[in-house]
């Protein structure tokens, strides 16, 4: 099946030439579905923090995008409680040309620049707008509490 | 290799349909945001609006739902909040009998919580169940959360 090729190789190269700060493993017994470990960008609220993600390439992958979602709790106006991530290029934004590498950096960008004005968490996007700071301090306590590396 | 969706997206696939609205309205279901990190969406709340005709016309049913780990593989628990004398429902507790009720007895990887519910309002639909003597309307079996509060999989409400 041509889409298997495709997921192959892209976990192939995932594995010979990882991008820095994050690691993406196909999980057992599924070859569409990646534990994900992100490490948050420095000049971030979320820096010094291990951030673990799950990945599914659904039937029709890659002609309709990955499904992905942060498993650790975030403090950010474009994720919501359930660790779904409100980004263009996991919606209509979506084109076969990009991979599952180009998605997980995409996030990651998403973490140094987030977006309040296109929220999914309205009660952190309301906090980053009236009071910037406050947020970035909150974002910043969360990573401490929930994203340390050894957890 | 065989597709496979595992439980986490299939949960999110569920909860993205249940949000657009069930169709008919009849049988809806939601998480339960009460829970402090829903990230595991383990807890659910749904409703059955009794079948016209029957003793339960015009009610509106509360159940709690809980998919556990190996959820679909293995079927959710699932218990009625309101009050309802049905075969195949414990009395004291409300909790649906995964033995004598039958969606849940042959239950399939490609059975949805929403057809839980369909099922169980046609059961109460069934002849063994539309004439029934019911309680008063409003009334709740006890919750019977653990006294700490704390929910598991072994005591889940």
């Amino acid at each position: 099946m041509a889409t298997t090729k495709r997921i192959l190789k892209e976990v192939e190269r995932l594995n010979k030439d990882p991008v820095p700060g994050i690691l993406a493993q196909p999980i057992e017994g599924n070859i569409r579905y990646f534990d994900v470990l992100m490490d948050g960008p420095s000049q971030s609220p979320y820096a010094g923090g291990r951030f673990k993600l799950e990945l599914f390439l659904p039937e029709e992958y890659p002609m309709a995008p990955p499904k992905v979602r942060f498993l650790t709790k975030m403090y950010h106006p474009n994720i919501d409680k359930l660790g779904r991530i409100c980004l263009d290029i996991l919606k209509d934004k979506w084109s076969p040309a990009l991979q599952i590498r180009t998605v997980l950096l995409s996030i990651q960008a998403l973490l140094s620049a987030p977006n309040p004005d296109d929220p999914l968490a309205n009660d952190v996007a309301e906090q980053w707008k009236t009071n910037e700071k406050l947020a970035i301090q909150t974002a910043t306590q969360w990573t401490q509490m929930y994203a340390k590396p050894s957890q | 290799m065989q597709y496979v969706v595992p439980r986490n997206f299939r949960l999110l696939e569920e909860l993205e349909k249940g949000e657009k609205g069930t169709g008919d309205g009849l049988c809806s279901y939601g998480l339960d945001d009460s829970v402090d990190d829903p990230v595991n969406m383990e807890y659910w709340l749904g409703t059955i609006f009794g079948p016209g005709h029957t003793a339960h016309e015009n009610r509106i049913y509360s159940l709690r739902i809980f998919c556990g780990k190996n959820y679909p593989n293995q079927p959710p628990k699932i218990k009625f909040v309101s009050q309802i004398s049905m075969n195949g429902v414990d009395p004291e507790t409300g909790v649906v009998s995964a033995e004598q009720i039958g969606v849940l007895k042959n239950w399939r990887p490609s059975t949805t919580m929403l057809t839980l519910l369909k099922e169980l309002r046609l059961e109460m639909a069934s002849p063994n169940n539309r004439k029934r003597a019911q309680p008063a309307e409003g009334l709740e079996f006890p919750a019977r959360i653990s006294r700490s509060g704390e929910r598991s999989e072994s005591m889940p409400w």
